[in-house]
C-alpha cells in the first residue's frame, strides 16, 4: 500500500547530473531541469561558470550551496540547494539540485517584511533628525542675524532721541518721530523673531519676581480702551476683582501675552467688541487657576486653518491688509507652554474668534504687607553725591561709542573714557579710578566677559566694586548668565535708547 | 576561450545591490524593493577594450547587516568585490571600515570596489561636504536610478580583474 501511496503522492523534487571536467553533462535525470548529454552545465546556470576551477579537481569536496536562483528554459523560477561532490578516484563529478522554491518563498516574504519594517524605521529616524539639524539652523540662523541687526538699529534710536533735543522745525520733529517710531517697529519686530527663536530652541526661561497683577491688568485696560476709542469700536474688561493682587511671576512674559493676543483682536477687528475677561477658577495652596480669555467680533478663523493658526510665520489672512511677521500668536502659545498653561481658540469666520487660556499662577500668602519699589531709578539722579563721575566705554562699534557719547555728554555729570579695543581696558582701569564701566561684549582683543572677571580679580581698590554693565546684543539666558558668573553688575540691551541707557547708568551710580 | 570572471555584490540589505545590477545588466530601474534572499547569479558581456571582452558572473548576495554571515561557499572562487552601501543610511556604513579591512585581510589580491549607491537622493554638494563621513572613501558614487556610474563600476573592475 505504501509504495501505491508512494506512487501517488511522492514528486521527487531533487536532480542528478555528472559532468566530465571539461562541466559537459555525461548523465541528467532531469527532473527538473532538461539536460542532454555533452551540454555544457554552464547552459543551465552562469551559476556553475564559477565553479569551473572545480570541475577537474580530483580530490574529495562536498561543497554546498544554499538558496540559490535558478530559472528552467520556459523562464520557470526554482529556488534551490545545490551540492557539488568531485572524488579522488576517477569518479565523475557529482551535481545534486534539490528545489526548496515553496520553503524560499515562505522565508522570502518574512524577509520581505522583517527588511522593509528596519528600513522604514530607520528612514523616519533619518527624516526626524534631520527635520530637527534644519530647525535648529533656522533657529541659530535667525537668532544670530536678528543679532546682527540690533547693532545698526541701536545707532538709530539712540540717534534719534538725541536729535530730538537740538533744535529743529517742528517738520524736522515730525521727520524724526517716523524715523523713530518705525526705528521702534522694527526693534519690536527683530524682538519677536528672536524670542520665538528662543523659544524654539529652549533657550528662553520665566523668570519669578514680584510683581502687581492689578495693576498689570488696569495698565492695560487703560492703553487698550485708548486704543480702541481710536479704531471706534468698544474694549470690555471683565475681571474678577477677588484674584490676588500680587503675583510671582514673570511679568514681562504675562504682559506680552495679553498684549499680543490683545493686539492680534484689535488688528482684526474692524466693528464691534473686544472682550478681555479674567476669572479666577480655583485657589489652593499659593496657586490661583485662572481663566482668561480674549474675545473678539472680527474676521474670525477658517474651520480648516484653526489649527496652523500657532505656527510661526504663519498669518491666515494674506491680503496686505493685515501686516506683522506672523510670530505673535506663536510667541503666546510658546510663553503659555512655558508656563504650564493651556490655550486653545474657539472661531467662527466673519463672526470673532475667542482665546481661552488657563494658566496657574503663584502669589505670595501675605498680600497686605507685600511693597513694591516704585522708585524710577531715573529719578535717583537727585541723589547723586559727586559733581562729575568717570565712565569707561569699552566699545568697538564707532556709532555706539558715539550715541553713548552724545547721550552723557547731554547730561553734564560724566567724563567718558572710550578704548575700542579689550586689550587696552585692563591698563587704562589700572592706571584710572572710575566709577562705572559701560562695556562691549564682541570685541577685538579680548571679549567684554573675560575683561570683567580680569578686572575683578585685579589687586587694585574698587575693582570689585565697580558697577560694569554689558552693553550687548547677545542675549540668550545663557549669555545673561555667564555675564553675571563674570561679575557683571547688570545689562544693558541693545539697540537701547538715551531712558534705557540713562536709567541704569543713574542706577549704579553712588 | 573567453574570459569567465566571478564578481560578488555584498553590503546591507536594501542599498541596491539588485538594482545596480538590473541597471548594469539590462538597463532598467524599478523603485520597488524586493528582498534578495540567498543568491540571484546574471552574466554579462563586457568590453574592456576594442575586440576584447569579458564575461562578468555577477553574483548578487542576500544583504547581511553583519558581512561575516555570509556564507562561505558563496565567495569561493570570487575574483572580485563590490561592496555597496547607501550613502542616506547611517546603519549601512557604520561598520563600513571594518568590513572593508575584514575583505582586504581575508582576500588580499582580491580587487574590490567600495560604492556609495542612491546617490540621486542628495546633492553632488552633499556628497563633496560629506565624503569623509563614511569612514572609508568610496571608489564611486553611484545611482541605480539614473544610472550615474553604473557602468563604469563595472567596466573598471572588470578591467582590472584581467590584467
Amino acid at each position: 500500500m505504501l509504495e501505491t501511496y508512494r506512487g501517488t503522492y511522492f514528486h521527487p523534487r531533487t536532480q542528478f547530473i555528472t559532468i566530465d571536467a571539461e562541466g559537459n553533462v555525461l548523465e541528467s535525470d532531469n527532473v527538473l531541469f532538461s539536460l542532454k548529454k555533452g551540454d555544457a552545465i554552464g547552459t543551465l546556470s552562469a551559476f556553475f561558470e564559477g565553479l569551473a576551477a572545480y570541475f577537474d579537481v580530483a580530490e574529495d569536496n562536498d561543497i554546498k550551496f544554499t538558496c540559490i536562483h535558478l530559472e528552467n528554459r520556459d523562464k520557470q523560477e526554482f529556488t534551490c540547494d545545490i551540492e557539488f561532490k568531485t572524488f579522488a578516484n576517477e569518479q565523475p563529478t557529482l551535481i545534486i539540485i534539490h528545489d526548496f522554491s515553496d520553503h524560499y518563498k515562505y522565508y522570502q516574504e518574512v524577509a520581505q517584511s522583517r527588511n522593509e519594517s528596519v528600513i522604514n524605521s530607520q528612514v523616519l529616524e533619518l527624516q526626524n533628525k534631520y527635520l530637527k539639524e534644519k530647525e535648529d539652523f533656522k533657529n541659530t540662523f535667525i537668532a544670530n542675524f536678528s543679532h546682527e541687526l540690533r547693532n545698526p538699529l541701536t545707532g538709530v534710536t539712540a540717534f534719534c532721541s538725541v536729535l530730538q533735543k537740538t533744535n529743529m522745525s517742528t517738520e524736522q520733529q515730525d521727520y524724526v518721530e517716523v524715523i523713530k517710531s518705525s526705528a521702534d517697529h522694527l526693534k519690536n519686530m527683530i524682538g519677536d523673531i528672536l524670542q520665538m527663536s528662543k523659544i524654539e530652541v529652549g533657550k528662553l526661561t520665566i523668570e519669578e519676581e514680584l510683581f502687581s497683577f492689578h495693576e498689570l491688568i488696569e495698565m492695560l485696560e487703560f492703553t487698550y480702551s485708548v486704543k480702541a476709542k481710536q479704531k471706534n469700536i468698544e474694549f470690555e474688561l471683565d475681571f474678577d476683582e477677588n484674584i490676588p493682587r500680587f503675583f510671582e511671576g514673570d511679568k514681562t512674559r504675562i504682559k506680552q501675552v495679553f498684549e499680543n493676543l490683545l493686539e492680534n483682536a484689535f488688528k482684526f477687528t474692524s466693528t464691534g467688541k473686544v472682550t478681555l475677561s479674567i476669572q479666577q477658577n480655583q485657589r489652593r495652596a499659593r496657586k490661583v487657576n485662572l481663566n482668561i480669555s480674549v474675545q473678539d467680533t472680527g474676521i474670525g478663523i477658517p474651520t480648516e486653518k484653526l489649527e496652523l493658526i500657532f505656527n510661526s510665520f504663519t498669518q491666515l489672512n494674506n491680503s496686505q491688509k493685515y501686516s506683522g511677521t506672523g510670530l505673535g500668536l506663536s510667541i503666546v502659545k510658546g510663553l503659555v507652554d512655558l508656563m504650564d498653561g493651556k490655550i486653545t481658540v474657539e472661531s467662527e469666520e466673519g463672526v470673532g474668534s475667542t482665546f481661552k487660556m488657563n494658566i496657574n499662577f503663584k502669589y505670595p500668602i501675605n498680600q497686605e504687607s507685600t511693597s513694591l519699589e516704585n522708585k524710577s531709578d531715573i529719578e535717583s539722579k537727585n541723589f547723586l553725591s559727586k559733581q562729575k563721575y568717570n565712565i569707561l566705554l569699552a566699545e568697538d562699534s564707532e556709532l555706539a561709542q558715539m550715541a553713548v557719547l552724545k547721550i552723557l555728554a547731554q547730561e553734564g555729570h560724566f567724563f567718558l573714557d572710550i578704548i575700542s579695543n579689550g586689550e587696552d581696558v585692563i591698563e587704562s582701569v589700572i592706571h584710572n579710578e572710575y566709577d562705572l564701566i559701560l562695556m562691549d561684549i564682541r570685541m577685538p582683543g579680548t571679549n567684554g566677559d573675560e575683561l570683567t572677571k580680569m578686572i575683578r580679580s585685579l589687586p587694585v581698590q574698587n575693582c570689585k566694586t565697580i558697577p560694569i554693565l554689558a552693553i550687548t546684543a547677545n542675549l540668550f539666558d545663557d549669555d545673561k548668565k555667564r555675564y553675571k558668573k563674570m561679575g557683571m553688575n547688570d545689562i544693558i540691551e541693545k539697540p537701547f535708547d538715551e531712558t534705557t541707557l540713562l536709567k541704569k547708568i543713574y542706577k549704579y551710580l553712588k | 576561450m573567453k574570459a569567465s570572471k566571478k564578481i560578488i555584490l555584498l553590503g546591507h540589505f536594501g542599498v541596491g545591490k539588485s538594482s545596480l545590477i538590473r541597471q548594469f545588466v539590462e538597463n532598467t530601474f524599478t523603485s520597488d524593493y524586493k528582498v534578495t534572499i540567498g543568491v540571484h547569479i546574471l552574466k554579462k558581456e563586457v568590453e574592456i577594450a576594442p575586440d576584447e571582452t569579458v564575461s562578468l558572473i555577477i553574483w548578487d548576495l542576500e544583504g547581511y547587516d553583519d558581512i561575516k554571515k555570509t556564507r562561505a561557499s558563496y565567495l569561493l572562487g570570487t575574483h572580485g568585490f563590490i561592496y555597496v552601501f547607501d550613502i542616506t543610511r547611517p546603519a549601512t556604513f557604520e561598520n563600513l571600515e571594518n568590513d572593508i579591512e575584514y575583505l582586504t585581510n581575508q582576500y588580499t589580491n582580491t580587487p574590490l570596489k567600495v560604492v556609495g549607491n542612491k546617490a540621486d537622493l542628495v546633492t553632488k554638494t552633499y556628497l563633496k561636504e560629506n565624503k569623509d563621513t563614511f569612514g572609508i572613501k568610496p571608489d564611486y558614487f553611484t545611482s541605480a536610478k539614473t544610472g550615474d556610474k553604473v557602468d563604469d563600476l563595472f567596466t573598471t573592475l572588470a578591467k582590472e580583474l584581467v590584467k
